[in-house]
């Protein structure tokens, strides 16, 4: 096992090279002249020409690249054309926000799908009906669940927010962590949890949707190919329940597919965040990007991007690991 | 040669995930020559080529057409203002009534699922053609070759394809086609990997081996004798894609990352008209419940083809 975490982990650092290389190659092919844009639009050409130098774009590509390695290493990602603040500042203030609602809704997923998978797996008329559920299911844009949550939830049954963290009647604490529930908590304000755990069921339930979809299919696909197999055969030959043998025979073996779906799912998720932060005027990064589309804020954009990229990378990483300590036979390869 | 002691042939090699983009390679979908290798009647060369897997595009091509020509039926342009007036309610005479400026909802929805049906099948269209070409060369070199271009393929892979797609077209300046782009950009790994590992599997066998010695250059043996067996597993996996892409095409234009206005993109239009949520639903749902309707053809469409494929070759 040991060696396996250090062989991911070089994959690790080989993949995070790859993304901030990508993303540099993306700056240097962008059309729009950064300086420009820093200094405005009725800068002097001398005042552009001074920005331009002082932001190294007149360097060699490799002098440009060893700077830009180094800017990243130091935390550098240089200031947002929109906000003028520092782009990590910016990404500092509104990732608790998006990760507060990508890590309940993949939590969410993970739920429905070991649910919906089980059930299927499960046979019987529940599963056909699910069947047509999940076929059905997996063609429906995040926006349009997004939309009709927001109908029936707020504007019928007026049991849930539909915009924003928190009501505008709360004072939102100042930390320590910026996750609303767990500061409200530590706070010990039941109100404030509360509240914020309303505003987040429609977003996250939103954003979990497609991906427990996916996950709930190939766990089902790879507990029926389990079933199978002989172990389960003899499993079931000792009279055994058909629960018993699907929980504590089957799911092991075959959680490894849907552990790896799981890990994918969540690059979908990252992208879904700034469909639904944008309908649920939720205040993250995917809101953040969602503005910085509309203002051409590239270095914005490309901060974000690499936040988001590293966050994939590091879930999959530890997704690799769960699906080892899982599998014992994956340890070998 | 060690034709003799070949095992029964299986598919590619490496890990592909179960489900999402590439889902068919992770099934076994044998070629060809595999099953004329487990003894079946010789196949004929029209066979090899895969006509049949072509014959099973037909529902494909008649979805196009129509979905092409539908459009005829708008009664109104996609800029036209429909004389009801601005955001009235669904009638006989705006069946999903008008938008904040009165354009006709129900016709530029038809006109928006011809950009959007046809931007799918482009961007897989690209997107298999960069990842085969990328696939055969890696196959049919091997050695250094094959490495580097796998490890690229990898990296594509292991990072969040969405995420990509948006930094790429931020950079680019959005465009339909510059969205089109992002998205083959994101999207060629996956027909890399297949291709990849239906022609090293290929290469393997003895019609290649016997190409080999009959002096057929590495061009033809790769165009003519190894990459026609990557037709079935390509195709179902395109054609599983097709409604993952239209919903991805559908998000990005939800977030401004498409056709500027005044074009009748539908996640654009729902995005536009989401301020009119609560007094008109219909402005932002109708066409987001167009896009859930395509895909919902799209993937039925796949599930046929993919099971019509898999009948082919599994029998």
């Amino acid at each position: 096992m040991g060696a396996l975490v250090l062989r991911r982990f070089g994959a690790l650092l080989a993949v995070l090279f790859g993304l901030a290389c990508i993303v540099f190659v993306l700056q240097t092919v962008i059309p729009s002249d950064p300086a420009r844009a820093m200094v405005g639009a009725n800068a002097s050409q001398e005042a552009v020409a001074a920005k331009k130098a002082e932001l190294g774009y007149d360097d060699p590509l490799p002098a440009q690249f060893t700077q830009y390695l180094q800017r990243l290493a130091q935390g550098d990602l240089q200031s947002s054309l929109r906000t003028r603040n520092e782009v990590t500042a910016d990404l500092r203030e509104f990732a608790p926000a998006t990760f507060e609602l990508a890590f309940s809704a993949f939590v969410l997923a993970a739920a429905m799908g070991l649910g919906l998978g089980l059930l299927l797996a499960g046979g019987g008329r529940a599963g056909r009906v699910i069947r047509v559920f999940l076929i059905g299911g997996a063609s429906i844009p995040a926006f349009l669940t997004g939309l009709l949550l927001i109908v029936v939830f707020y504007s019928w049954l007026g049991v849930l927010p539909a915009s924003g963290r928190v009501g505008d009647n709360f004072i939102v604490p100042d930390g320590p962590t910026n996750l609303l529930i767990v500061d409200s908590i530590l706070n010990g304000t039941p109100d404030l949890t509360l509240d914020a755990i309303k505003h987040l069921i429609l977003p996250a339930l939103t954003l979990a949707l497609l991906p427990a979809l996916a996950i709930a299919r190939t766990l089902s696909t790879s507990l029926e190919q389990v079933s199978r197999e002989d172990y389960v055969r003899t499993a079931r030959s000792k009279g055994l329940t058909e629960r018993t043998v699907l929980l504590k025979h089957a799911l092991r073996n075959s959680s490894g597919p849907a552990l790896t779906m799981s890990g994918l799912q969540v690059g979908l998720m990252l992208g879904g965040v700034v469909v639904v932060e944008r309908i649920f005027a939720w205040p993250g990064i995917g809101l953040y990007i969602d503005q910085s589309i509309a203002y051409s804020d590239f270095p914005a954009i490309t901060g974000a991007t690499l936040l988001l990229g590293t966050a994939y990378v590091l879930v999959n990483f530890f997704v690799d690991l769960a699906q080892a300590w899982a599998d014992p036979r994956i340890r070998t390869v | 040669m060690t034709t003799t002691t070949e095992q029964p042939p299986t598919m590619t090699e490496g890990a592909v995930p179960v489900e999402g983009p590439g889902a068919a390679a992770a099934r076994e979908v044998p070629t060809p020559v595999a099953r004329m290798w487990r003894g079946r009647p010789a196949l004929s060369p029209g066979a090899l080529k895969g006509d049949t897997v072509w014959h099973a595009l037909i529902p494909v091509a008649i979805l196009s057409l129509v979905i092409l020509i539908a459009p005829v039926l708008a009664p109104y342009g996609a800029t036209e203002v429909n004389p009801v007036g601005p955001l009235a309610s669904p009638s006989p005479d705006a069946w999903f009534g008008t938008d904040e400026i009165g354009r006709d909802v129900f016709s530029r929805i038809l006109i928006g699922i011809r950009t959007s049906w046809f931007a799918a099948l482009g961007v897989i269209l690209l997107g298999t053609i960069i990842g085969g070409l990328i696939g055969a060369i890696a196959g049919a070199f091997g050695g250094k070759v094959d490495m580097v271009l796998m490890r690229v393929t990898d990296l594509f892979l292991s990072l969040p394809a969405p995420v990509l797609a948006i930094a790429v077209i931020a950079a680019m300046g959005p465009s339909l086609r510059n969205t089109l782009i992002a998205l083959s950009i994101v999207w060629w790994p996956w027909y890399a990997r297949i291709v990849r590992g239906e022609v090293r599997a290929l290469a393997a066998r003895p019609h290649a081996e016997a190409a080999k010695l009959a002096g057929v250059s590495r061009t033809r043996l790769v165009l003519k004798h190894l990459l026609p067996g990557a037709a079935a597993p390509v195709i179902v996996t395109m054609s599983l894609d097709v409604g993952n892409l239209i919903l991805a095409l559908a998000g990005l234009s939800f977030i401004g990352l498409g056709a500027p206005p005044p074009a009748p993109e539908l996640g654009a239009m729902s995005a536009r008209g989401l301020q009119y949520l609560f007094g008109h639903p219909w402005v932002p749902i109708a066409p987001a419940a167009a896009v859930a309707l395509l895909a919902l053809a799209a993937n039925l469409l796949g599930d046929a083809i993919n099971r019509r494929l898999d009948q082919r070759t599994t029998r």
